[in-house]
């Protein structure tokens, strides 16, 4: 479990608090979903939860050891995150990529294991066919398959992990994004912690087990999805009118721009 | 690669005013360790080989993959295969120190003062390019090819002032100097440059997994557990003193930084565990071939070695260009 305890941060020398005074729990065994709007922390809140940066005020417990003290070696094999807009220059190719995610685990030679993990990883994301392509060549979709590649490579091995994703779907075409997701969704109910940074409610909706949900540096709700994803939180967090559909004989609810009802439906 | 070093030191050693063949080489080498082979030389040619080819050919080497793996790794560290020591303003720190030297001292004055002054200079002129680009405890790595691309600049201006104000026996100097020139060699050279050269070389390929994680991001990069505070100063550094050392020793040598770990990666890869070593190796091949053709093509006069690497690098840049936006257009397409 990560326990978030009063944890304050501001960017620079600015007055404004990017994240102000949050607490809550993370619970391992399903998906937490991190909505907000634009601006609203979600970023910064998932950078201090991977332990790239200290809160100003405030303590992050993983398992009540404090999280920002732990080595980064030790953290790299049990901590993995998948950034957004990661680009790569240099033409390697895919595999070394994926290959990259078993670094923290080998020194100098990777083995035959991890090599095999690099398979698999590859082949989970559906990208196994593109291992000898150079990287930059690949479809925004494509590398972003593969980075999800090289971060479940990552977190491989023995122990209870942390799996941070910051918008995982943004370049994904319908089919991968419900493939990523149920790949997420898998590995909490392995009693990882799962964290996902996510835009679109209606895959937060089907996904989600808890959600937390930001406004200006704020936790503004959080528990279990059906008690967030309600139209008058969701009202104040996006300061826009929605409806929570229920369709007949789905899982999960929809949710739609309730703003100029008429209009929109004329419109498209 | 190593085979190849090997080969190029053999057939470099072999060539020259007085030809010596290379099972002669072979055989005055091996009788210096002791081993003797039925192969009969002369005096002279031990002489011609050990006092004046040898350190030749051994400075070549040192220098050919001091500025290949500087150049491997700097690359790796700006994310950019178009990064070379030049831009980073080390080159052109060493030879405005140089410079002014020349002028000041009205000549070239000691060979050992020189070399100082302008290593001196390819530090200062790096640390100037770290602190500008470090800002609240972090080095931004576009803030320091900026920065890099000012100071270098800004040493040209001055280096170009100086000149402007050189009598015509200075300018003589500076000019050879400017244009690189491995006429220095000694084995005292070779002495004063190993452990700036060894140093790097050595160390640089522990930080190739570093640098392999470093090409994803930075963040991407922390996120492997890769400190990557001290990985920019590490490679900065290491950087420096190859680069600074060679310029100081032999002028500035062009393309061999930028080209020679280019030819690495479209032969092996990207991966920069066999980038750096093998960028090394070639590197050091590479100069000593060049330097080959220096002395003999219009011998006895020796041509500058510069302009041997920048002639042979130039057309073999523009062809990587072409290869590259073929990559690239593949891409988009």
């Amino acid at each position: 479990m990560i326990r978030v305890d009063h944890i304050s941060y501001r960017a620079g020398n600015r007055r404004r608090k990017i994240l102000d005074d949050i607490s809550c729990n993370i619970l391992p065994g399903g998906v937490t979903v991190l909505l907000g709007a634009n601006g609203a922390g979600k970023s910064t809140f998932l950078r201090i939860l991977s332990g790239e940066q200290s809160p100003q005020s405030g303590k992050v417990w993983w398992n009540d050891r404090p999280l920002h003290a732990m080595a980064p070696a030790e953290l790299a094999k049990r901590r993995a995150v998948l950034t957004q807009h990661a680009t790569i220059d240099l033409p390697f190719t895919v595999e070394e990529i994926v290959l990259m995610g078993r670094y923290p685990h080998y020194g100098s030679k990777p083995s035959v294991r991890d090599k095999d993990i690099v398979m698999e990883c590859l082949k989970e994301m559906q990208v196994a066919h593109l291992s000898g392509r150079a990287f930059p060549t690949l479809s925004g979709g494509e590398q972003q398959r593969v980075q999800m590649a090289r971060v479940l490579a990552q977190l491989e091995g023995a122990g209870d992990k942390i799996l941070l994703l910051d918008e995982p779907t943004s370049n994904l075409d319908l089919l991968h994004q419900q493939l990523c997701l149920q790949k997420a969704r898998q590995l909490s109910r392995k009693g990882h912690i799962v964290i996902v940074v996510l835009h679109d409610l209606n895959l937060a909706a089907q996904f989600a087990d808890a959600i937390l949900l930001l406004k200006q540096g704020r936790l503004l709700a959080t528990g279990p999805t059906k008690a967030v994803l309600i139209p008058e939180l969701i009202r104040q967090a996006y300061d826009m009118d929605i409806a929570v559909l229920y369709p007949e004989g789905y899982l999960f609810p929809i949710i739609v721009p309730a703003t100029n009802k008429k209009q929109l439906y004329v419109n498209n | 690669m190593a085979l190849l070093l090997v080969i190029s030191v053999i057939i470099a050693s072999g060539t020259g005013a007085m030809s010596i063949s290379p099972l002669q080489v072979i055989a005055i080498l091996l009788n210096k360790m002791g081993i003797h082979l039925p192969v009969p030389y002369t005096e002279g040619m031990e002489n011609v080989l050990l006092q004046i080819r040898l350190p030749r050919i051994l400075l070549a080497a040192l220098i050919g993959s001091g500025l290949a793996v500087a150049g491997a790794g700097l690359q790796g560290l700006f994310r950019n295969p178009m990064a070379d020591p030049v831009l980073i303003g080390i080159s052109s720190g060493a030879s405005l120190a140089a410079v002014a030297m020349i002028v000041c001292l009205g000549g070239v004055g000691s060979y050992y003062l020189l070399n100082t002054i302008s290593f001196a200079g390819a530090c200062l002129s790096s640390l100037v390019v770290f602190r500008l680009a470090r800002q609240s405890g972090r080095t931004l790595v576009a803030m320091l090819l900026l920065a890099g691309l000012a100071v270098n600049a800004l040493c040209n201006a001055c280096t170009g002032l100086i000149t402007y104000t050189a009598n015509n026996e200075q300018l003589r100097s500076i000019t050879f100097w400017l244009m690189g020139s491995l006429g220095g060699a000694s084995w005292s050279a070779i002495l004063s440059l190993l452990p700036f050269i060894i140093i790097p070389v050595l160390l640089l390929p522990f930080s190739a997994k570093a640098l392999n994680a470093w090409s994803l991001g930075e963040r991407e990069a922390s996120h492997l557990g890769i400190d990557v505070r001290a990985l920019k100063v590490r490679i900065m550094v290491l950087a420096t003193l190859a680069v600074g050392a060679s310029v100081a020793i032999s002028g500035i040598i062009g393309f061999v930084g930028l080209i020679v770990p280019h030819i690495i990666r479209t032969l092996s890869g990207n991966d920069h565990r066999n980038l750096l070593p093998d960028s090394a190796l070639f590197g050091a091949s590479l100069l000593v071939l060049a330097d080959l053709v220096s002395r003999t093509l219009l011998a006895p006069a020796e041509l500058p070695i510069g302009i041997i690497t920048a002639a042979l690098g130039t057309p073999l840049f523009i062809f990587l260009l072409f290869k590259y936006k073929r990559t690239i257009s593949v891409a988009g397409a």
